[in-house]
C-alpha cells in the first residue's frame, strides 16, 4: 500500500462527506424530499472512510492512532458511525446535517495535518495504546453527537419561544425526545470517558511509573470529566434538563474540542505523539 | 330616507389582543350596550359581535357620515379606561356592498384567523339572537343575517374549505407535538370551561391524552364539562396545587384576571423537576402572564400566535378560498339588489301614483270642459285609451329599474327617476 492511495481515499473520504453536508442543507430547505438521500450519501462518505483506516492499519501495522491525522480521521469515524446508529433507531435526519459538516471538516484538516513518521517508539506498542485511545474518542464521539443533538434542540426551543413555524421546523423532533436522546448520549459518553481516562491513567503509571502526573493532556480531560460528570449528576438528581443542560452539552463540547484541537499548542505535553 | 348598513370594530388582523380585549364585550353588558345603541339617532337597527378575534358593531342607519362617527365613538366609551393610545388606528369601517360582503366572509369563516373554521356562525347566530332579545334588529339586519348564514352554508357545502379546515386546536396540537414526543403520559389542565377550550381538550384527547383535569369558577360547570370529556373536576380555588401535574394548561376562563402569572410557574417548574409545560391561552381574555414565556422549558401561545402558525397552512388552500370569494360576492350582488329594491318599490309606486293623479285631473277637466257631451261609451273609450298610454309610458322606466336592481348605478335611476318626475318620499 501506498500513502498516495489512502490520501486519495482520505480526499475521497472528505468529498463525500462535503456532498453529504450540501445535501442536507438543501433537503432541510425543501419542502417535500426523500429523506433517504443525504443519510446515504453520508453512509458512502463512512465505506470510504472505513477503506482509508484500513487502509492506514496495514500501512503500519498497528492502528494508526497516534498522529493528529490519525486521531482526527478515527475520532470522526466513531462520531459518523454513532450517527448512522441514531439514525436508523431515530430517524435524525437533521442531525446529519451538523454531523456531516463537523465529518467534513475533521477530514479536511486531517488531510491539512498530513503525515509524520508514522513511527511509533516502541514502548508504545502495547494493546494500551489502542484500548485508551478507543476509549477516550469514543468519549468524544458521542459527546459530539450529545452537542449536535443540543445544537438541534436549542434551534427548535428558539424556534419555539419566538413562535415561529417553518418547513425546517417541521423536521426536528420534539423537545422530549431531543432532550431524552440528549440524556442517552450523556449517559453512554460519560462511562467511555471514566474508562478512556482509567486506562490512560493506569497505563501511565506503568510506562512513566505515575498514574497522575498532571500534564496538561490528564487536567484538562480531568476537567471535562468533572464538567459532564456534575452535568450527569444535575441532570439525575436536581432535574436539570432542556435548555439549560443543552447549553451545558454544548459548552462541554467546546472545552473537549478546544483542547483536543489546540491544547498541545499551547500547553507542551508528552501525551499523544509528543514524548521526549 | 334611506338606510345603509354599516359595520364599524376591529379584528385580529387590524388590532394587536390588547386592543381587542380592551373594546371587548362581556356577555352580560351585551343587552345594555344594545341599548345604548339604540339610544343614538343616528343608528336604526345593531347587532354587536364580541369574539376573541372580532369587535364590530353592524348597524343600519341613515346613510350619513355621522353613524359611522357615533359607532366609533359608542366603541371608544366601551374601551376600559386602563387602555391607552389610539384606537381609531385599529378601526376599520364598512359602509353598503363593503359591509355587507365583509359580514358574509365573516359568517363564512373567510375573515376567520383560522379560515374555514366553523365556530364563527354560531357565535355569529348566538349575538344576533342576542340583537333580536334586545329589540335592535329591524327588516334590513334581520335579512342581512339570515342571508349571512346562508351564505355561511352554501360557502361550506361548495368549496372544501370547511373540509380541510385548520382549526385553532390542531394548530395547538401540533404545536404541542413540536415540545412532547407523545401524549399518552401527559396531563392536560383546563381552566375555564369556555367552548374553544372545550374543543382543544378533546382534540387532545383524540391524539392520547389520556389524563384530563378540568377547573371553572363555577365548579358545577366544571363537574358537568369532566364527565363529558371523562376528565376529573377540580375546584378553581386548588387549582394551583393541581398544576404541577399538567404538562399542558389550556386557559379559556372568560373573566379579565390573570390567573397563572410567572412567579407561579417558576414554583411549580420546580416541583415538577423542570419538565416542559406548554400554555395555551385561547379564552377572550388572557388568562396567563406573557412574561412566563421568558421562563426556561416553558413555552406559551395565545391567540395571536396561534394565528400566525396558522397562516402557515393558509396558502395551500387559496384556490378554495377563491372559490368561497366568488360565492360571497355573488351573494353581496343579490343582497344588495333587495336591499336597492325596498328604496326602488316605493319609487315606482310614486311614479305610478303621480301619473294617475295627472290623468285623472286632465280627464276631470276635460269632461267638465269641451269634452262634456261626450257619450258613455266615449267616455270609456278615452278611460281605456289614456290608461294604456299611460302603462305604455311607464312600461319602459319601470322594467328598466327591475332589472337594475343588480347593479350599482341602480340607486342613480331612481335618484333620476325621483327627480324628473319630482317624486317625493312617503
Amino acid at each position: 500500500m501506498t500513502v498516495g492511495m489512502s490520501l486519495l481515499l482520505l480526499k475521497l473520504t472528505a468529498l463525500l462527506y462535503l456532498v453529504a453536508t450540501a445535501s442536507f442543507v438543501f433537503y432541510a430547505f425543501r419542502r417535500d424530499t426523500a429523506s433517504r438521500l443525504p443519510p446515504l450519501v453520508l453512509s458512502g462518505g463512512f465505506v470510504v472512510h472505513t477503506l482509508a483506516l484500513a487502509v492506514y492499519f496495514f500501512q503500519d501495522g498497528y492502528p494508526a492512532l497516534m498522529e493528529m491525522r490519525e486521531a482526527l480521521l478515527f475520532k470522526s469515524w466513531l462520531m459518523v458511525a454513532g450517527y448512522l446508529l441514531i439514525q436508523l433507531k431515530y430517524r435524525l435526519t437533521v442531525l446529519g446535517g451538523i454531523i456531516a459538516p463537523l465529518a467534513f471538516l475533521m477530514a479536511l484538516a486531517s488531510i491539512a495535518f498530513g503525515s509524520g513518521s508514522g513511527e511509533i517508539p516502541p514502548g508504545l506498542k502495547t494493546f494500551w495504546l489502542p484500548l485508551h485511545v478507543t476509549l477516550a474518542f469514543l468519549g468524544n464521539a458521542v459527546f459530539a453527537l450529545a452537542f449536535g443533538v443540543s445544537l438541534i434542540y436549542l434551534l427548535q426551543e428558539r424556534h419555539l419561544k419566538h413562535k415561529r413555524m417553518t418547513a425546517l421546523m417541521k423536521r426536528f423532533p420534539s423537545l422530549e425526545s431531543l432532550d431524552r436522546l440528549n440524556y442517552l448520549l450523556l449517559v453512554w459518553g460519560f462511562p467511555f470517558m471514566t474508562l478512556g481516562i482509567l486506562t490512560g491513567s493506569i497505563w501511565a503509571g506503568i510506562y512513566w511509573g505515575n498514574y497522575w502526573s498532571w500534564e496538561p493532556r490528564q487536567i484538562s480531560s480531568g476537567i471535562a470529566w468533572l464538567f459532564y460528570g456534575a452535568l450527569l449528576h444535575g441532570r439525575i438528581t436536581a432535574g436539570l434538563r432542556g435548555k439549560k443542560a443543552a447549553s451545558l452539552t454544548i459548552v462541554g463540547f467546546a472545552v473537549v474540542l478546544g483542547y483536543f484541537l489546540w491544547g498541545d499548542a499551547i500547553f507542551p505535553s508528552r501525551h499523544g505523539g509528543r514524548f521526549e | 330616507m334611506h338606510k345603509e348598513i354599516f359595520i364599524v370594530g376591529l379584528n385580529h388582523r387590524s388590532a394587536p389582543i390588547e386592543v381587542r380585549e380592551s373594546v371587548a364585550f362581556e356577555r352580560s353588558q351585551l343587552l345594555a350596550a344594545l341599548a345604548r345603541l339604540r339610544a343614538f339617532a343616528t343608528i336604526w337597527e345593531s347587532v354587536i359581535l364580541s369574539t376573541c378575534n372580532r369587535v364590530e358593531v353592524v348597524a343600519a342607519a341613515p346613510e350619513n357620515h355621522r353613524s359611522i362617527e357615533a359607532i366609533k365613538s359608542f366603541l371608544a366609551e366601551q374601551r376600559s379606561a386602563a387602555a391607552n393610545g389610539a384606537l381609531d388606528e385599529h378601526l376599520y369601517s364598512y359602509r353598503g356592498a363593503d359591509a355587507v360582503r365583509h359580514l358574509f366572509r365573516v359568517a363564512a369563516s373567510l375573515d376567520s384567523m383560522v379560515v374555514g373554521e366553523p365556530q364563527i356562525l354560531g357565535q355569529l347566530k348566538d349575538y344576533y339572537n342576542m340583537a333580536q332579545e334586545a329589540g335592535t334588529v329591524g327588516t334590513v339586519l334581520h335579512r342581512l343575517f339570515h342571508r349571512s348564514f346562508f351564505v355561511a352554508k352554501r360557502v361550506r357545502t361548495e368549496t372544501g374549505i370547511a373540509s380541510r379546515a385548520v382549526s385553532m386546536s390542531s394548530v395547538a396540537v401540533e404545536l404541542a407535538g413540536r415540545i412532547f414526543d407523545h401524549f399518552e403520559d401527559k396531563t392536560v389542565m383546563l381552566i375555564g370551561a369556555g367552548k374553544m377550550g372545550d374543543l382543544m381538550a378533546r382534540h387532545l384527547q383524540r391524539c392520547g391524552v389520556k389524563s384530563v383535569m378540568v377547573t371553572n369558577r363555577t365548579f358545577e360547570r366544571a363537574v358537568e364539562l369532566a364527565d363529558k370529556i371523562h376528565g376529573s373536576p377540580i375546584r378553581f380555588d386548588d387549582f394551583p396545587r393541581y398544576l404541577k401535574l399538567a404538562d399542558l394548561v389550556i386557559g379559556c376562563a372568560g373573566g379579565p384576571d390573570i390567573l397563572v402569572d410567572a412567579g407561579m410557574v417558576e414554583k411549580v417548574l420546580r416541583e415538577r423537576k423542570q419538565a416542559a409545560m406548554f400554555f395555551i391561552d385561547i379564552g377572550d381574555r388572557r388568562n396567563f402572564d406573557p412574561g412566563i414565556n421568558a421562563i426556561d422549558n416553558v413555552y406559551i401561545y395565545n391567540i395571536d400566535d396561534l394565528k400566525s402558525v396558522a397562516e402557515e397552512n393558509l396558502h395551500e388552500r387559496s384556490s378554495e378560498a377563491e372559490k368561497a370569494e366568488n360565492i360571497v360576492q355573488e351573494e353581496v350582488e343579490s343582497f344588495i339588489g333587495w336591499i336597492n329594491s325596498l328604496e326602488q318599490v316605493p319609487t315606482i309606486t310614486a311614479f305610478r301614483e303621480k301619473l294617475e293623479t295627472i290623468r285623472q285631473r286632465e280627464i276631470a277637466k276635460s269632461l267638465s270642459g269641451g269634452l262634456k257631451d261626450l257619450s258613455d261609451k266615449q267616455r270609456r273609450a278615452m278611460e281605456d285609451m289614456t290608461a294604456a298610454m299611460m302603462k305604455k309610458i311607464m312600461h319602459g322606466p319601470i322594467t328598466h329599474l327591475r332589472k337594475n336592481t343588480e347593479s350599482e348605478d341602480e340607486m342613480l335611476y331612481v335618484a333620476a327617476l325621483k327627480r324628473l318626475f319630482d317624486l317625493e318620499d312617503k
